[in-house]
C-alpha cells in the first residue's frame, strides 16, 4: 500500500508539472507583466536574418525604454507560418505582434477579429508620415476602411531577362508589349529550339499562391493596376483579364513555356525570362556569380497588351508586414505599436533592414531619400525594385482569397495552358466560379 | 485479483492512460464537436451547422479525389514495399555475419526527413537534370511529376524506399524465428527452392505479413509531406491525399470545421479499410493454421 501511495504521489506531481508547463494564464499568453514593466512577444519571420534584425532593434529599444521588455522569437512553421499563427491564436498563445503577414492572410485574420486596426493607435498618422509611406499604404486599406497591416517591405515583382541571350537575338533591352515578347520568342526558337521563354511549372497547377507571380503580375500590368476585388465584390477588368489569358495561350501555342519542373532554368539559360524578386540576388551571388546586372540579365516591368502604354504598367507587390493581435492586452498592443513606430521613424533602421534582407522597405521615397541612394547606387539591381514600389499592387484583401486564387488557376489559367481553352470562356467560367465562392 | 493488485495495475497503466486522454480522447471529442460547426478556430463566432460539413465533404471533388488517390497509392505502394522488404529481409537473413549492420543500414532511410528526400528527388527528376538530359538523348522526354500516372508512382516509390528497410526488419525477425526443423522435414518431403519458399516460408511469415500489411495500408491514409513538397496534390488531383485536403481546408482556407469533418470521414474510411484487410489476412492465416 505504501508503494501504491508513492506512485499516486508521483503521478500527481507529474500531472501538476504538466499543468504548470501548459498553463500560461489567460491574457498573459507568451508574455508576462511585472510591476511597471510591459512585456510582450514579437514573432519574427522564420529566417535567421529577419530574426537577427528584430532582435537588434528590440535590444536597442529596450536600452532606451527600460519599462518595456520585448521577447523576439521566430514564428513556428508547422508546416507553414500561417498554420503556426492559427494554432497559436486557437490555443491562446499568440504573440502581441508579428511580422511576415501578407495582406490576404491579414484579411482572413481580420475577418476573425484576431488582429486589430492599426490606425486606431496613438501615433499612427505620425508613423505614416515619418516613414514617408502615404502612397504605398493607400493601396493597403482594407474594404472595411481599416488598416490592419503595416507593410515592412514591398517587392515590386519584375521580370528578369537574359540580356546576353537577348543580345544574341538582336535586342538590347527586354520587350515591353505582348507582340514584342512573342517576336523575341519566335527568334529564340529559331536560334535555340531547345530553349524556352519562361519556365514555370506552376502555370499548370492550381496552387493559389502561385497566381501572384504569374497571373497577377500580368493582369495588374494589363489593367493598369485595376482592382480585382472590392470588398466582397468581383470587379476585375474583363478586357484586361481576357488579354492576359490570351497572352498565356499564345506563349504556350508557340512552345515558349516550359511547364515541367526545372532546376535554375533562368540561370542555366534553359529559359530567358523569369518572374524575379530581389531575394534571388544573394542566392545568385553565392551560386551563380556570373549573373551580372545589365550584362547577363536585365530587369523589366511585366509586358502589357499592344494597345496599352508600357510606361503605365503596374505589377504585383510581394509584400508582407506587421500586425498586432487582439489577444494581447491594450497595454501590450500600444507598447508593441510604440516599438514599431520607434523602429520605422528612423530611415537608418529601414536601411539596415534593406542591407540585411535585400527586401526593399515599403516607403514612397526609397529611390529618392539620401539615406538609401548610396546603397542603391552600390546595388543597381535593386534600384528598379525601389522605383516601382508605388506601382506595385498588393494581394487582394478578401477573406476568401485562397479559394478565389485557386479558381483563377482551376477555371482559367490552367486549362488555357493545358488544353488551349478559349480565353473568353475561361474568364467567364472563372468569374462564375469566383462568384460561387463569394456566395 | 485482489483490490491492491487491481489498484497497482491501474497505477502502472496510468501514464499511458493519461497520455491517451490528453493526446487522443480529448482531441477526438474536440474534433467531433468541431466537425459540426463552421468555426475556423480563431474567430470568436461560430454556428452549429449539423451535418452540412459532412454532406459537403461527401460531394466534394477534392475529397473524392483523396479517397481514390489513397487506394491508387495503396495499389502501388503495398505490393512494392512488401516485395521489396521481403527480398531485403531474405538477403540479410542469408548473410553469414554482419546482419545487424546491414539491417541498420537499410533502416536509415526511414529516419530521413521526407522534405529533404523530396527535394533531392525533385532535383533528380527536374527537366534539366543530367538524368533527364540523358533520357532525352534517347528520345524520351518524360514529365515525371506532371503526369497523372507517373507522379503517384514516383511518390509511391519514394515512400517504398523510405519504409522498405523498416518493414524488412519485421520480416527478418519472422524469418529468424522459423525453426530449422521445419525446413529439414519439408526437404525430406521434397519441398526445396521455390516450393519451400512458397509453401513453408510465406505461411510461416504470416505474423510479419499481417503487421507489415496493416502498417502499410494505414500509412496510405496519412501521406502528406511528399505530395506537399513535390506536386502540391497535382497534376489534376492525381496525388491529392486526405491529409493534403484536410490541411488545405483547415489551415489554408481557414475552414477548420469542414476540415475536421473530412478528418472524421478519413478516420472512418481508414478504420473500415484496415478492418477489411485485417479480415482478409485473418482468413489467409486461418487457412495456414494461424488462429
Amino acid at each position: 500500500m505504501k508503494a501504491c501511495r508513492k506512485w499516486f504521489a508521483l503521478m500527481l506531481a507529474l500531472l501538476l508539472l504538466l499543468a504548470g508547463c501548459s498553463g500560461k494564464g489567460g491574457k498573459e499568453t507568451g508574455t508576462s507583466k511585472k510591476e511597471g514593466v510591459v512585456e510582450f512577444e514579437f514573432w519574427a519571420a522564420p529566417n535567421p536574418t529577419q530574426e537577427a534584425f528584430w532582435k537588434k532593434m528590440a535590444d536597442a529599444y529596450m536600452k532606451e525604454n527600460k519599462n518595456v521588455k520585448i521577447k523576439v522569437s521566430p514564428m513556428p512553421e508547422s508546416p507553414s507560418s500561417e498554420a503556426g499563427i492559427q494554432t497559436a491564436i486557437a490555443s491562446g498563445s499568440a504573440p502581441a505582434i508579428s511580422e511576415n503577414i501578407s495582406r490576404g492572410f491579414a484579411a482572413q485574420l481580420a475577418a476573425s477579429k484576431a488582429i486589430v486596426p492599426l490606425e486606431e493607435f496613438e501615433g499612427y498618422d505620425e508613423l505614416i508620415s515619418e516613414r514617408k509611406m502615404e502612397k504605398t499604404i493607400s493601396t493597403w486599406k482594407f474594404a472595411d476602411g481599416h488598416q490592419y497591416v503595416l507593410p515592412i517591405y514591398s517587392n515590386a515583382m519584375l521580370f528578369g531577362w537574359r540580356l546576353d541571350i537577348l543580345k544574341e537575338l538582336g535586342y538590347n533591352e527586354p520587350p515591353k508589349t505582348y507582340s514584342q515578347v512573342l517576336e523575341v520568342g519566335k527568334k529564340l526558337k529559331e536560334k535555340y529550339p531547345k530553349k524556352f521563354l519562361w519556365a514555370r511549372p506552376d502555370l499548370v497547377q492550381p496552387t493559389w499562391s502561385a497566381r501572384w507571380f504569374d497571373f497577377f503580375m500580368l493582369y495588374n500590368a494589363a489593367s493598369g493596376g485595376g482592382n480585382f476585388m472590392e470588398g466582397n465584390n468581383f470587379v476585375a477588368d474583363k478586357d484586361a483579364g481576357v488579354k492576359t489569358l490570351q497572352f498565356f495561350k499564345d506563349l504556350q501555342e508557340n512552345d515558349l513555356l516550359l511547364t515541367k519542373a526545372a532546376k535554375d532554368p533562368f540561370e542555366t539559360g534553359t529559359a530567358i525570362m523569369v518572374d524575379l524578386g530581389p531575394w534571388t540576388f544573394p542566392y545568385w551571388a553565392e551560386k551563380f556569380p556570373k549573373m551580372k546586372y545589365n550584362e547577363t540579365y536585365a530587369l523589366s516591368l511585366p509586358p502589357v497588351p499592344d494597345d496599352a502604354d508600357p510606361a503605365n504598367a503596374k505589377t504585383f507587390a510581394d509584400t508582407k508586414g506587421l500586425v498586432i493581435y487582439a489577444q494581447a492586452s491594450k497595454e501590450q498592443q500600444q507598447a508593441a505599436f510604440d516599438f514599431v513606430k520607434w523602429v520605422f521613424s528612423n530611415p537608418e533602421n529601414d536601411l539596415a533592414w534593406f542591407k540585411d534582407t535585400n527586401l526593399p522597405p515599403a516607403r514612397d521615397d526609397l529611390s529618392t531619400n539620401d539615406a538609401f541612394v548610396s546603397y542603391l547606387n552600390e546595388n543597381p539591381q535593386l534600384k528598379m525594385y525601389a522605383e516601382n514600389i508605388p506601382n506595385a499592387i498588393p494581394p487582394i484583401d478578401n477573406e476568401k482569397m485562397v479559394e478565389i486564387q485557386e479558381q483563377i488557376g482551376k477555371a482559367a489559367l490552367n486549362p488555357v495552358i493545358k488544353s488551349g481553352k478559349d480565353p473568353e470562356k475561361a474568364w467567364d467560367d472563372m468569374v462564375n466560379a469566383i462568384k460561387g465562392v463569394l456566395k | 485479483m485482489n483490490k491492491k493488485a487491481a489498484r497497482l495495475g491501474w497505477l502502472f497503466a496510468s501514464p499511458y492512460l493519461i497520455y491517451t486522454l490528453i493526446f487522443f480522447v480529448i482531441p477526438m471529442v474536440w474534433a467531433a464537436f468541431l466537425a459540426f460547426t463552421n468555426w475556423n478556430i480563431i474567430s470568436p463566432e461560430y454556428e452549429f451547422v449539423g451535418f452540412r460539413n459532412f454532406m459537403e465533404a461527401l460531394t466534394s471533388d477534392t475529397v473524392k479525389a483523396a479517397f481514390f488517390v489513397t487506394y491508387k497509392f495503396m495499389l502501388m505502394f503495398v505490393p512494392i514495399v512488401i516485395a521489396g522488404s521481403l527480398f531485403l529481409a531474405y538477403l540479410i537473413h542469408s548473410l553469414p555475419r554482419l546482419k545487424g549492420l546491414f539491417s541498420v543500414g537499410y533502416f536509415l532511410p526511414y529516419l530521413a526527413s521526407g522534405v529533404a528526400a523530396s527535394v533531392v528527388i525533385n532535383g533528380i527528376l527536374s527537366y534539366n537534370s543530367p538524368f533527364n538530359e540523358k533520357l532525352r538523348e534517347f528520345g524520351l522526354d518524360v514529365d515525371w511529376l506532371g503526369s497523372p500516372v507517373l507522379a503517384p508512382l514516383v511518390i509511391a516509390l519514394m515512400m517504398a524506399w523510405k519504409f522498405v528497410g523498416y518493414y524488412a526488419l519485421l520480416f527478418l525477425s519472422g524469418l529468424e524465428s522459423i525453426p530449422k526443423e521445419i525446413y529439414e522435414s519439408a526437404a525430406i518431403d521434397g519441398a526445396v527452392g521455390w516450393k519451400r519458399f512458397w509453401y513453408i516460408t510465406i505461411p510461416m511469415l504470416y505474423p510479419s505479413f499481417y503487421t507489415v500489411t496493416i502498417l502499410a495500408v494505414g500509412l496510405m491514409f496519412g501521406i502528406f509531406t511528399e505530395p506537399y513538397v513535390l506536386t502540391g496534390g497535382g497534376p489534376d488531383n492525381a496525388t491529392h491525399t486526405w491529409q493534403l485536403e484536410i490541411y488545405n481546408q483547415a489551415f489554408e482556407k481557414l475552414n477548420a470545421g469542414y476540415g475536421t469533418a473530412i478528418a472524421v470521414i478519413n478516420s472512418v474510411v481508414t478504420f473500415l479499410s484496415i478492418f477489411v484487410f485485417k479480415k482478409v489476412l485473418e482468413k489467409w492465416g486461418e487457412r495456414h493454421g494461424w488462429e
